[in-house]
């Protein structure tokens, strides 16, 4: 069967093909149409995914799609209905951005692909997430539990996932609890006070919160309450997001937590105010953390379970993931590489495979690699054409001379087969420099990424390697395939990791296999050799604002205006000349100046 | 170097200019807003640098892309500067952007575009920025930090309408006059399409706010009253909702 999974419309929009049971493809849009967070109906991806598996939209047995889009409209509505008449500038927009297309997404699929009302379905949007991570996922019985902002109306489900000696899978989902009541929201209503961009900067406060004490916990408790069933509610009069599209916190928040932070003004931690943000998101992170173990632990002992698949876009806490692995009572815990909605095309498709149309269950491969293949020949004649020196190099000696120069300082831009599927970069698409001193990182931070300095840097290593610099729980290994943990550095080597190594000690690292990413695990072994430590650091291969690269041209397009040293591309490796404009620029540049002065225009 | 004083348009919106940026306020938020706009065209350029097959286009493009990242920064900066100046609440007074700059009305195009339509495009969106910075330039003469930038920018503004319209006549040596034409008459168009589509989302949003307090009140109370008989916590799923494939409820 050809199952193609869409999830849209509401941010990170993507397309996945499952066919017979297994993946083949899958993208978001944003890495095709270069918007970051693209959540238009991903016609790109689609396109892309179809090209792909050489398939016309006529041999699809069925489209998926994310989330049920009437269930969500009725929750639109009735919160608006709810919140009357607070509600009154924000209702005509939610209607008119859910008649204008949400709702009709039916008949869009249909017109767009051309295929039958009849092969369209849908999930709901946490089945979508449950699925995206039990069913990648090489366990045979784990407990699943899904946490967003919000689906339709679900915003945390719990169940379980069961792979049967019959050969089918299934996923049962127990219970849920609700919009407004969300921790997803919870954790956006501090990301949008502390001056950050809700649904996508949801990591920076994670970072932040390291440089903090947690010493709000008690107010941030005061939002949020336990219900006797182990639940929890949170408290109305301090939020506005279920009555208004302007704020997502009200004036009595601001009354408990101080004004709220703009966007414009810089993070200063050595002033009592910049300290003041840093508490408030370390608070709202313990209180994120402890709600989490606390219910993942009661999941456990309900189960009895072993494995426990985390999905939805909270799951993109690593430090929450870590402490649920070390206190829940988990043995292992997995989390997709594309664990937010992105990933519920994936998950969409594979839940109607399995449990929509019964089919057997089939092995997931375990990697990240699903979008389109980077082609080394399109950076070497884009390179040439620019009159920047190009290496083609076989395999042994590339990974010499680019261990050669990370050791030396130098920043490489990687880029390697398929692109990734989720908001990391697993040694793709990425950023790679030396993880040994703070400069690597200020310089990164400046010339390269040009973000907030408390953000911190990843490392990457081989799997063999990662106890020896890392502290990692039992399980941690497998929590850190695709960086979805955070760990502590071993006291000893935090100097020699500097660049890595956050304010508080710990890491989100990525663990990696040689069967996953076999030419970077090389290049790790070569850096090894070099300096004795098989560290790199890695980070995602874009610039601020921007998606991360795709294609070979925009990997040389983002190399040609940053401070990267180096580029490789498979087999391809350009250097950076000294020189910013190669000099038939400088003659055009010359002469549309002259044409300027002379009036020509 | 010389700029024409904007079009007649702006020319008559002179004093409207004034009033905007004699502001504080609005001309924080005027800077904001050309931030992102200037911003959001450098990525659009950068696309078509990614795209167009001719190499010396895709480092001319390439340069005209940093440009415009550049001037995002420059706009960012400053008006972070001055909101250092003051604690001012950006909602306080006004809260859209009440006069175009850079390319903030015009809607690009990248993939699928041939480089002569981009570019002759480019060169008209640019020759309007350029007239359009050059009189905010002199506006803003009690304001020399702000006017510098208007200043560097005005010099990138000339080059950059200046590549275009060379790089047109290159590429398109026979029909490089009848792209110009073509491209204002587009612009014109895409304004007339713009202006309409905010009519109508006023025009919709005034009928759904009639139809909300006309319409809304007995529904609203009879789901307020529901929502008193939700329990909190935890709420069951039900095996036949999550497996009702074609349902979108």
């Amino acid at each position: 069967m050809n199952i193609l999974g869409i999830s849209a419309h509401y941010h990170d929009s993507a397309a996945a093909l499952v066919v017979d049971g297994v993946p083949v493809c899958a993208v978001q849009e944003e890495r095709l149409s270069r918007h970051k967070n693209d959540a238009s109906f991903p016609a790109a991806a689609i396109e892309w995914c179809l090209d792909h598996a050489a398939l016309e939209p006529e041999a699809l047995d069925a489209v998926v799609f994310y989330e049920r889009s009437m269930l969500k409209f009725e929750r639109i509505l009735t919160c608006a209905l709810r919140s009357f008449p607070r509600s009154w500038r924000s209702f005509p927009q939610a209607i008119k951005n859910s008649l204008g297309e949400k709702v009709w997404v039916r008949g869009i699929i249909a017109s767009h692909l051309g295929v039958p009302r009849s092969k369209i379905f849908f999930t709901s949007h946490h089945a979508a997430h449950a699925a995206a991570a039990f069913f990648t996922a090489p366990s045979r019985h784990a407990a699943i539990l899904t946490a967003d902002g919000v689906g339709e109306w679900a915003t945390l489900t719990v169940g379980h996932g069961e792979r049967r000696a019959n050969g089918r899978a299934d996923i049962t989902l127990l219970r849920e609890i609700r919009y407004p009541h969300s921790l997803g929201m919870l954790y956006s209503t501090f990301t949008a006070y502390l001056g950050f961009a809700v649904n996508e900067d949801e990591y920076k406060v994670m970072g932040l919160a390291a440089y903090g004490r947690p010493t709000m916990v008690e107010q941030v408790r005061k939002l949020i309450r336990r219900t006797p069933d182990g639940a929890f509610a949170l408290v109305p009069e301090y939020f506005e997001y279920h009555t208004t599209a302007a704020r997502s916190y009200s004036a009595t928040f601001v009354e408990l937590f101080g004004p709220p932070r703009s966007s414009f003004d810089p993070i200063d931690l050595e002033t009592s105010e910049g300290r003041r943000f840093a508490d408030c998101a370390a608070s709202v992170q313990r209180v994120l953390e402890d709600t989490l173990v606390d219910m993942a632990g009661a999941l456990q002992r309900e189960t009895g379970l072993r494995d426990l698949c985390l999905g939805g876009g909270v799951a993109l806490n690593g430090v929450a993931n870590a402490r649920i692995l070390a206190e829940a009572g988990f043995e292992r815990v997995f989390v997709p590489p594309a664990p937010g909605d992105a990933g519920c095309a994936l998950g969409a498709a594979l839940y109607a495979d399995r449990v929509y149309f019964g089919n057997a269950d089939r092995e997931v491969p375990d990697h990240p690699f699903w979008g389109p293949r980077v082609d080394a020949g399109e950076l070497a004649r884009a390179a040439r054409e620019d009159s920047q020196p190009v290496e083609d190099l076989a395999e042994p000696e590339l990974l010499e001379h680019v261990a050669g120069e990370l050791a030396s300082g130098r920043i490489v831009g990687w880029m390697d087969g398929a692109s990734e599927f989720g908001p990391r970069a697993l040694g793709h698409r990425s950023i790679l420099a030396a993880p040994h001193s703070v400069e690597i990182r200020d310089r990164l931070n400046r010339d390269i990424k040009f973000r907030e300095e408390f953000r911190p840097f990843a490392p990457v290593t081989t799997v063999e390697a990662a106890e020896r610099y890392f502290e990692l729980p039992p399980g941690g290994l497998r929590l850190a395939r695709f960086m979805s943990g955070v760990f502590p550095v071993r006291p000893e080597w935090r100097s020699m990791l500097a660049a890595v190594t956050h304010v508080d000690g710990s890491a989100r690292l990525q663990a990696l296999d040689r069967d996953m990413a076999p030419r970077l695990y090389s290049l790790l072994e070569a850096y090894g050799r070099r300096t004795g430590i098989p560290v790199l650091l890695n980070t995602s291969f874009n610039i601020a604002g921007e998606p991360i690269v795709n294609r070979a041209l925009e990997g040389y397009s983002t190399f040609r205006r940053c401070g990267i040293d180096m580029l490789v591309a498979g087999t391809a490796v350009v250097t950076k000349r000294a020189s910013a404009r190669p000099a038939p620029l400088e003659e055009e540049i010359a002469c549309a100046q002259s044409a300027a002065a002379s009036g020509a225009v | 170097m010389r700029v024409s004083l904007g079009g007649f348009v702006d020319r008559l919106l002179r004093p409207l200019h004034h009033w905007v940026w004699s502001d504080f306020d609005r001309r924080v938020r005027k800077l904001i807003a050309f931030g992102e706009v200037e911003g959001d065209g450098g990525r659009d350029i950068l696309r078509a640098a990614e795209l167009t097959p001719d190499p010396l286009l895709r480092r001319l493009y390439l340069a005209h892309a940093i440009d415009e990242l550049h001037h995002a920064d420059l706009f960012r900066q400053r008006s972070a500067a001055l909101l250092r100046t003051r604690s001012t609440r950006l909602s306080s007074l006004f809260n859209a952007t009440p006069l175009p700059g850079g390319h903030g009305l015009d809607d690009l195009t990248i993939e699928g575009e041939p480089d002569h339509r981009l570019l002759a495009f480019l060169h008209i969106a640019e020759k309007a920025a350029a007239g359009r910075f050059a009189i905010y330039r002199e506006i803003v003469d009690d304001d020399p930090a702000t006017q510098a930038i208007f200043e560097e920018i005005l010099r990138d503004e000339v080059f950059h309408m200046n590549y275009t319209y060379t790089q047109l006549a290159r590429i398109s040596p026979a029909s490089y006059r009848r792209h110009v034409w073509r491209a204002r008459a587009s612009r014109l168009w895409k304004r007339y399409l713009r202006f309409a589509a905010v009519l109508a989302g006023v025009f919709g949003s005034a009928m759904l706010t009639l139809q909300y307090f006309l319409l809304v009140p007995l529904f609203a109370w009879l789901a307020k009253r529901a929502e008193k008989r939700e329990p909190a916590g935890w709420v069951a799923i039900t095996r036949e909702h999550i497996e009702s494939p074609t349902s979108q409820y």
